[in-house]
């Protein structure tokens, strides 16, 4: 398994605004009407996702899935 | 080694005014490990603060924590001051280069058993050191974890450690978010009686509901809430809303504040630490210090890190959703990060500055940092640091900055990674082949010592390849490139010369190349590197038979010490109590271990050395076990450093065995020797001599192949001992003769007279041949001087049978469960002996009172 470079989706639950997008490095925020933000891009490396994962615990949002995508599903 | 501790991170939070009492939190006990685990913002700090004694061990750990010699640092400096003596020892453990983990908690856990008193740790923001590392060695110290220590530990994830092996053997007590999280009760108590906002029933129970009691966010709301009309109004359009909690909270109390405060809260969330000239430079504004003592008394955001106003840092959480505003609001965050890297820079933070520069995108400045910051690091052994910056700096800038790459390279060694370094000294010896236009160097003098560093790191590579010649040669042509003025160079090149010469037992070579290193170090106001290598060439010169010379080296590094009791102080007087030692002067030799012990001005090896000493002393008043005791002791506390094992302690220990008539023993310790030739196995060959003497067993063929190294070799202390030895093998006269003419000048006795009948009866015979001989005559007497008896307990207040059987145990390795079922007796009452032990003898530590035993003679077998 390719352990390098992928795309992902993390589902959070709550609202998130989408000036946060630059916190997260660029990945892109959409929010849905469950009330549920899905953050959305290419993450370089494992170390990166779990980096990722760290910031979102540091704000306590609760976490709801992790998605993997070897491509990116908007091309 | 770690540089200066950062006093803010041992810093106890004081318990705020205005908190909600959790009783309900409180009141599980009895258990090895509290583990506070929840969200940020939910008031573990808080918690844990109340829950630990006034006096706890207190560590607010970091990011960079997670090194190992960091993170055990500051814990074992917590725990020496919440509780004096309990860590002194393993921190000179800790402090002596890399020893495993293990070996360093051993020591502590060894002084905590016997405690008197109960101590809490507690580890604030665990998840930021959590890591392999740091686990192992929280592993082991939760394995051995004594009664009298309590570990808090409040983290946002739970730690790798075996919390399912403490949660089934109930030593575990947890606290999560689902247990932190205000009840209905208490967010009523909050918003009323602590904050006076004076909110209804309703109010109250829609506020806990869009919260989920999540305290920072009631702390936010109530914040909002200050000073508003229409309270109501406010707290339906937040329940109608599903943003996330904080960020819709933050925005509403940012929006009311004036714009200057608004600004400074933005732009200051840049760093990590606030003080007030700092966010003047951030801000470019002044007033900064009476900006955060006015957010301090709002209750805005900020955490005070000390008592005296100087040190805040804004709440981990909120800095994160005002650094994520920064971000969307502003394009000038470079500018920020630019004049904090540059305030950080003039105040002597190079670290900090390091990573502002960094993070401003100027990664050339922070190279530029970096190189100018390395000689200091290295002097202050702070390698560590160096190290972290290898990931952060781009490989190919290294590659244009060859003093940059050198002092990497240095940092490498110093952590043990010697793998690539050979190749990184080859890229920096292209890069000096290749135009020097091309390379970037900030201080151009850094350049000429190029040429010399790298032979210089060289000899070392080759050194710990086991390569003495290569080492030699290398070393050779450091000197000869280093440039004019260049002591740093010239003296390591030198001292590595001097090392692989002595591995290879030409210790003429070694004398040399080491006196050239310790003069140039001085030169360049080293001291405390002197003084380490003062007892290397003291302990050649004792090789050469030198011993007045030895004396000499001892007395002149005390007096460059000086009054500033450097490191090592304590070193030179172990050694000078060796010298009057062998002049027999047992009161004279007893009395400078004691000034070595008053000092308290270690090197890692002072534990081993000292028992050492003390062991010789106990053995020439007769007192064999206790220097058996001492001895064992010694080979618990050894720690080796850069110098060849040239007398290893279970040699020494197998001569005692041979004093004491335990040949099987002895035979034994004989049976492990690995064959060897080499001169390292020099001191080993004279006591194998020694134990085939006691067995009456032929040795003459190896002490005479020994008696030819020695003479060759110009190691005539050791030539002294050999000639005594053949003299006594063959009871001949002319060869004692011999060996006392070359000892006469240097004043030797106790090479002679601990041998004993034997060796008197030859001294008759000699006396008789030669009555105008002074020497042998004055050997004769000494050794009919009776010493006087040592009275027996010298202490104001005597200790009791019972506590003198406590102390004994003590100076064993038993741990304080063991001590008791030793004594039959509970721990309680071990504890208890042990605090009046440590009244009587002045001392606050195991290790000291050992200590002090020893040297007043307390453990003397009378049996």
């Amino acid at each position: 398994m390719d352990h390098d470079a992928a795309w992902y989706d993390i589902r959070l639950q709550g609202r998130l605004d989408p000036r946060w997008a630059a916190w997260f490095d660029g990945m892109t925020l959409t929010t849905h009407s469950d009330g549920t933000t899905v953050i959305h891009g290419r993450v370089a490396d494992q170390a990166a996702l779990h980096g990722l994962l760290q910031r979102l615990r540091d704000l306590g949002l609760p976490l709801l899935s992790v998605d993997r995508h070897i491509q990116n599903p908007g091309d | 080694m770690v540089g200066l501790l950062v006093e803010t991170k041992l810093y106890r939070p004081r318990s705020r005014q205005g908190l909600v009492e959790r009783p309900r939190l409180l009141q599980k006990d009895g258990a090895g490990l509290t583990l506070v685990s929840a969200p940020a913002g939910f008031g573990k700090t808080t918690l844990v603060s109340a829950w630990a004694a006034e006096n706890a061990a207190w560590v607010s750990l970091e990011a960079s924590d997670q090194e190992p010699v960091t993170f055990w640092t500051y814990v074992l400096t917590a725990l020496e001051r919440a509780a004096p003596g309990v860590a002194e020892g393993a921190l000179a453990v800790l402090q002596s280069g890399t020893p495993p983990i293990e070996t360093v908690l051993a020591v502590v856990l060894n002084e905590l058993s016997v405690l008197p008193d109960q101590v809490d740790l507690v580890l604030d923001d665990y998840h930021l050191a959590d890591g392999l590392e740091i686990s192992r060695g929280m592993t082991y110290l939760l394995d051995h974890l004594p009664p009298q220590l309590h570990i808090l530990i409040s983290t946002r994830a739970d730690p790798a450690l075996p919390l399912a092996r403490l949660r089934s053997r109930g030593e575990l007590v947890e606290v999560r978010a689902a247990d932190l999280r205000f009840t209905l009760d208490e967010v009523h108590a909050y918003l009323n009686d602590v904050t006076g906002l004076g909110l209804d029933a309703k109010a109250v129970a829609t506020l806990e509901e869009r919260t989920e009691g999540w305290i920072a966010a009631l702390g936010l709301a109530a914040l909002s809430l200050q000073g508003r009309s229409d309270a109501a109004g406010f707290i339906d359009g937040f329940a109608g809303d599903d943003r996330y909690v904080v960020d819709y909270l933050v925005d509403e109390v940012l929006d009311r504040q004036p714009a200057p405060v608004r600004r400074f809260l933005l732009e200051t969330s840049v760093v990590d630490g606030l003080t007030g000239p700092l966010c003047d430079a951030v801000t470019g504004q002044p007033g900064g210090r009476a900006m955060l003592e006015s957010l301090e008394r709002r209750n805005l955001f900020v955490v005070p890190l000390d008592d005296r106003r100087q040190w805040y840092r804004y709440h981990h959480l909120f800095a994160d959703v005002l650094r994520a505003r920064l971000l969307a609001e502003r394009s000038d965050i470079t500018d920020l990060h630019r004049r904090a890297a540059q305030w950080y820079g003039e105040t002597g933070d190079t670290v900090a500055a390091v990573r502002h520069s960094v993070a401003a995108g100027d990664v050339d400045h922070a190279a530029d940092l970096i190189e100018l910051a390395v000689p200091h690091l290295q002097r202050e052994r702070r390698e560590a640091t160096i190290l972290r910056w290898l990931d952060v700096i781009p490989d190919e800038l290294v590659r244009r900055r060859p003093v940059l790459a050198i002092g990497f390279v240095g940092a490498l060694m110093a952590g043990n990674q010697f793998q690539g370094v050979e190749q990184r000294i080859q890229d920096i010896e292209r890069q000096l082949a290749g135009p020097v236009d091309a390379l970037v160097v900030v201080d151009p003098q850094e350049l000429d010592r190029l040429p010399g560093a790298i032979e210089t790191y060289r000899a070392a590579l080759c050194l710990i390849a086991g390569d003495p010649a290569g080492t030699i040669d290398h070393a050779a042509d450091a000197i000869r490139l280093a440039v004019e003025g260049d002591d740093l160079t010239t003296s390591a090149a030198s001292a590595l010369s001097g090392l692989a010469s002595w591995a290879g037992g030409d210790i003429e070579a070694a004398h040399r190349g080491y006196a050239a290193g310790a003069e140039g170090l001085e030169r360049i106001g080293h001291i405390a590197d002197v003084l380490g290598c003062s007892i290397t060439l003291a302990d050649l010169e004792i090789t050469q038979g030198h011993l007045r010379q030895a004396q000499a080296t001892f007395e002149r590094a005390l007096k460059l010490a000086g009054e500033e009791k450097l490191r090592g102080t304590s070193d030179m007087y172990v050694g000078l109590s060796q010298l009057a030692w062998e002049r027999n002067d047992l009161g004279l030799a007893a009395d400078y271990l004691r000034r070595s012990e008053d000092l308290d001005a270690d090197l890692p090896q002072n534990p081993y050395r000292w028992r050492v000493a003390m062991a010789r002393i106990r053995e020439a008043e007769g007192d064999l076990d206790t220097a058996l005791e001492l001895l064992d002791a010694a080979i618990r506390v050894y720690v080796g450093d850069f110098s060849p094992t040239v007398r290893p302690l279970t040699a020494v220990r197998a001569r005692l065995l041979i004093a004491r008539g335990e040949l099987v023993a002895a035979q034994e310790w004989a049976d492990s020797l690995p064959i060897g030739d080499s001169y390292l196995h020099e001191y080993e060959h004279v006591t194998l001599a020694r134990l085939m003497i006691a067995q009456h067993r032929d040795c003459a063929g190896l002490l005479e192949r020994l008696r030819a190294a020695t003479e060759n070799g110009g190691r005539t202390g050791t030539l002294i001992e050999i000639l005594v030895l053949q003299a006594l093998a063959a009871r001949d006269p002319a060869v004692l003769e011999r060996a006392l003419t070359i000892a006469e000048p240097e004043g030797y006795v106790r090479t002679f007279i601990a041998e004993g009948a034997p060796m008197m009866s030859l001294l008759s015979t000699l006396q008789r041949r030669r009555p105008d001989w002074a020497y042998p005559r004055t050997l004769l007497d000494r050794r009919t001087q009776v010493r006087e008896p040592v009275a027996p307990q010298s202490l104001l207040d005597p200790l009791s049978d019972r506590e003198i059987d406590v102390l004994r145990l003590l100076t064993s390795e038993l741990d304080g469960p063991s001590i008791a079922r030793e004594l039959v007796v509970s721990l309680n009452t071990v504890r208890t002996h042990t605090k009046h032990i440590y009244t009587k003898l002045g001392v606050n530590s195991r290790r000291a009172a050992v200590r002090r035993a020893h040297q007043l003679g307390l453990l003397k077998i009378t049996r």
